[in-house]
């Protein structure tokens, strides 16, 4: 398994490939490269089990493009008319705004499919270890409120086939009576055994030391830069660049106040594994990605990303460079460790 | 190692649990507690690292002390049990309850990291508690991909991350099936063995149990002095013990043994040769017929062709390891799945992809947790719900006072429901399923929890219905229990049912499964110590 922090990286930047190009090649070249990722890091045992990531597919597609078709009457191809008098809806329905939807959706399918698989390969808890120190305590609540949702997900599904079997039917919302109670008490009972456990295991054993008046006085006043520097920005135009100042001022000085915070918390977090070559691997494969989708690299034509079918359908551009250099979101597919199978 | 003085704890607003208990349990012993639920077993447990009283509240006297890791004696009343944590290692029954993160790996991190543990010293102690319990290939799973039993070996793990002295475990194998519940009994003992790790276990199962354990505590509870010796010491003294025991008691066996391998080696009269096997099918036609039922859960095949039976009048036990498709085939057959394949008909007549609503008139089926049904003011207007649902408020097909009565509830009547014992709550909900008077009930793991009185009574509740010619379908890993009361067995392996017939040739196919009287005297056909006493008078 790699890195939590990679595979951060490699998700941000497949959010923002996929929102920075409408090319449909560019968009497909990365939903199969996908695909390859998803394929390498599902265990063997759970293939065929583990839901697919492209199901989102079958729905966004035909959603997005009839939403975009009837939405926007524009584009040279007219498929059919919808009645004028229909308020929003009604004009032209043309082939390119149908498209434009579709490629919509095939963008959103990369989104949703890239934090699926993030979800997939990195614990919960990885990810809120990511946290800064001082805020410990909202880490561990975020956990567990994480790992509580899908056992009362189950909970819920029990209860009411539960009742089910006794002729309950729910008709009103006073039929929901026989589910919701269950749910919430077995709901406290969980809680309250989960707290038993974690005291039993040694939390609040380790007292953290009270933030002394310095931390609370810079944390004030980090917020009344950011503050400042937001309104100055805001309702100051003659003098935007000292209301950014301050506003920056405001944010090093938050940044500052944290780590000192985390200072005074005594907890040690646990990684299961070091940083390695693979990690960096990945890192320099989403790097890659990143740097053709938002920065105007020389020489490349990066301008192919963008894509417009309207007014009138084109071709989409393709040029083999920036699909290649894009295809360093495979990076993980490429340096997945040999024991992924039974990994995650 | 834990020393008791005149314990005495009394819950908020409730009755005396623990009355003046006094004991000691030497470092590297492994202490089995036992009693009827209620008694305080929990209770007992939880004294010896502080949840009682600081979780519980109430009101406790007397002095409890365990040895800390500096030798001097702490005071769990006192201290509490974050600081407890570091001597007294504490399992639950529910493991799932218990886990606070997601990753075998970070859930037994979990406790060093609150400890403040350096992370190198923390990754040593990680790698230890994934080797004790054969968890090292397992250490990257999610916790809730795992199989019962490595689930309750992940929980050990975790509770023994701050090198505990002491490890307790209330009833940790209560929901496991023969096999898993054997791995993490075995896992026990090598860390008492090799460790000298100092173990208290609570459980109900006392064949499962007594051959691992050197002391057992019996609470009798209602205020009666406790009883504490070696098993041999102990059991001749408690009235219901496993069949082995049972036995070897009615035999007049001097010492008892404790395991089948001990009685082999004393004065076992020689069994006659002839097997009596209890007659099976002198049932009429099947209420229940399954047939090749195929389910399959995102593609991974749990039922593959599975084909069941149940007649009127008979007591059909379902077997089979956790995970096996057991309450599948159960929710296949009441509707509450569609199964990709096969036929389900009752009394003849076909019943798949009909309103579970509709079809529990017919069937009763009683879910692994009976608090999931339980939600109304009083046990008596939980079986008027169920009447209500149906439309048989004003006709009811059983008189709820009266079938109350005969559930042992009638005295608690007007009492919520939540606030009884387990067996009680189940009896509640068996009550509630029941009222309705169906001809096929479908128990799934009816006696978790339970203890041997409460056993005894749920078997002589359904011999009664049996008798009134309902069917009967029960989901167990109780052995014992199977052996007492079971007309036929099918075995669940692999998505089919593998074997299916009389107890004494299913139970014996499988040395797991096998009884403790039958593996005394094999190829008898014998399961319960009353055949057994029977066939050798």
């Amino acid at each position: 398994m790699r890195d939590v922090r990679a595979w951060l990286l490699w998700a941000v930047t497949m959010l923002i490939v996929s929102s920075r190009t409408r090319n449909p090649l560019y968009i497909v070249l990365l939903l199969l490269a996908l695909a390859i990722v998803d394929s390498v890091y599902t265990p063997r045992t759970q293939r065929g089990r583990t839901p697919s990531p492209f199901r989102f597919l079958r729905y966004t597609v035909p959603i997005a493009a009839a939403f975009n078709a009837v939405t926007v009457h524009y584009g040279e191809h007219v498929l059919f008319r919808l009645p004028e008098w229909i308020p929003l809806f009604g004009g032209t329905v043309t082939l390119e705004a149908t498209l434009y939807g579709a490629i919509n959706g095939l963008a959103l399918t990369l989104i949703f499919a890239a934090f699926t698989i993030l979800n997939r390969v990195t614990p919960v808890h990885d990810l809120v270890r990511l946290a800064p120190k001082a805020l410990h305590e909202s880490g561990v609540a975020l956990s567990i409120a994480l790992t509580f949702m899908p056992q009362t997900t189950r909970s819920l599904q029990r209860i009411r086939e539960a009742q089910a079997l006794r002729g309950h039917r729910v008709r009103g919302l006073r039929d929901w009576l026989p589910i919701v109670v269950p749910l919430l008490v077995s709901g406290m009972e969980r809680s309250l055994c989960l707290a038993e456990a974690m005291v039993a295991r040694g939390y609040g054993a380790v007292a953290d030391r009270g933030q002394p008046l310095r931390t609370r006085l810079l944390l004030a006043l980090g917020l009344m830069g950011l503050l400042g520097g937001w309104v100055g920005w805001t309702f100051w135009r003659e003098a935007r660049a000292v209301a950014l100042a301050v506003g920056v001022l405001g944010v090093l000085i938050l940044v500052a106040t944290v780590w000192l915070a985390g200072r005074r918390v005594a907890r040690t977090r646990y990684r299961a594994r070091h940083w390695t070559r693979g990690d960096t691997l990945m890192v320099g494969g989403s790097l890659i990605a990143l740097a053709v989708a938002v920065l105007p690299v020389p020489f490349l034509p990066v301008e192919t990303l963008v894509y417009s079918p309207y007014p009138r359908l084109i071709w989409p551009e393709f040029s083999p460079w920036v699909a290649a250099l894009l295809l360093g979101v495979l990076a993980p597919a490429m340096v997945a460790p040999p024991d992924e199978g039974g990994a995650t | 190692m834990i020393d008791l003085r005149n314990v005495t704890y009394r819950y908020p607003s409730g009755p005396m649990i623990l009355n003046e208990v006094s004991l000691h349990i030497d470092a590297g012993e492994f202490v089995l507690v036992t009693g009827a639920s209620g008694s305080g077993k929990s209770t007992l447990l939880r004294c010896l690292n502080g949840l009682v009283p600081h979780f519980s509240g109430g009101r406790i006297g007397g002095q409890v002390r365990v040895r800390g890791l500096d030798g001097e004696p702490l005071d769990p009343v006192a201290v509490g049990p974050s600081v407890m944590s570091g001597v007294v290692g504490f399992v639950f029954q529910d493991p799932e309850a218990q886990f606070v993160v997601d990753r075998v790996e970070d859930e037994i991190a979990f406790a060093l990291e609150q400890q403040a543990v350096p992370f190198f010293q923390m990754r040593g102690r990680v790698e230890e508690c994934l080797h004790l319990l054969g968890l090292d290939a397992l250490r990257a799973r999610r916790v809730e991909s795992l199989s019962g039993g490595e689930r309750q070996r992940v929980a050990i793990a975790a509770a023994l991350a701050l090198r505990p002295r002491v490890l307790v475990l209330d009833e940790p194998t209560s929901q496991l099936d023969p096999a898993s519940a054997a791995d993490v009994l075995d896992a026990l003992l090598r860390l008492n063995q090799e460790m000298g790790l100092t173990i208290v276990l609570a459980e109900h199962r006392l064949e499962r149990v007594i051959r691992y354990v050197n002391r057992m505590i019996h609470l009798r509870g209602e205020g009666l002095p406790i009883l504490t010796g070696t098993p041999r010491e102990v059991l001749p003294q408690i009235e219901l013990v496993p069949p082995l025991i049972a036995l070897g008691r009615a035999l007049g066996w001097d010492p008892l043994p404790l395991t089948v391998a001990e009685a082999r080696t004393r004065n076992v009269p020689i069994a006659p040769p002839s097997p009596p096997i209890r007659p099976a099918d002198a049932h009429p036609g099947p209420i229940l017929a399954a047939r090749d039922i195929h389910h399959a859960y995102d593609d991974t095949p749990i039922l593959r062709g599975a084909s069941l039976e149940v007649r009127p009048g008979e007591l059909v036990a379902l077997m089979g390891r956790n995970g096996s498709g057991k309450t599948t085939l159960l929710r296949s057959i009441v509707g509450l799945l569609c199964p990709d394949r096969g036929t389900v008909a009752l009394d003849g007549e076909w019943v798949i992809g009909r309103d579970p609503a509709d079809l529990c008139r017919s069937i009763g089926y009683l879910p692994q947790n009976p608090d999931d049904l339980l939600f109304a003011d009083t046990v008596l207007k939980e079986l008027l719900v169920t009447l209500h649902n149906l439309g048989l408020l004003d006709a009811p097909p059983l008189n709820p006072a009266a079938l109350l009565e005969r559930l042992g509830l009638g005295a608690y009547a007007e009492r919520y429901p939540r606030d009884l014992s387990v067996g009680q709550r189940q009896r509640v909900a068996l009550g509630a399923i029941t009222v309705a008077r169906p001809r096929l009930l479908l128990l799934d793991e009816p006696t978790r929890g339970m203890d041997y009185p409460a056993k005894r009574e749920l078997v002589r509740l359904l011999d009664a219905w049996r008798a009134e010619g309902t069917g009967v379908l029960l989901v167990t890993h109780d052995i014992e229990l199977v052996a007492h009361a079971a007309d036929r067995v099918a075995l669940l392996e692999d998505g089919v049912i593998a074997l299916d017939g009389p107890p004494a040739e299913v139970l014996c196919a499988r040395p797991h499964l096998t009884p403790q009287i039958a593996q005394l005297y094999p190829g008898t056909g014998w399961l319960t110590e009353e055949e057994a006493l029977e066939g050798l008078r």
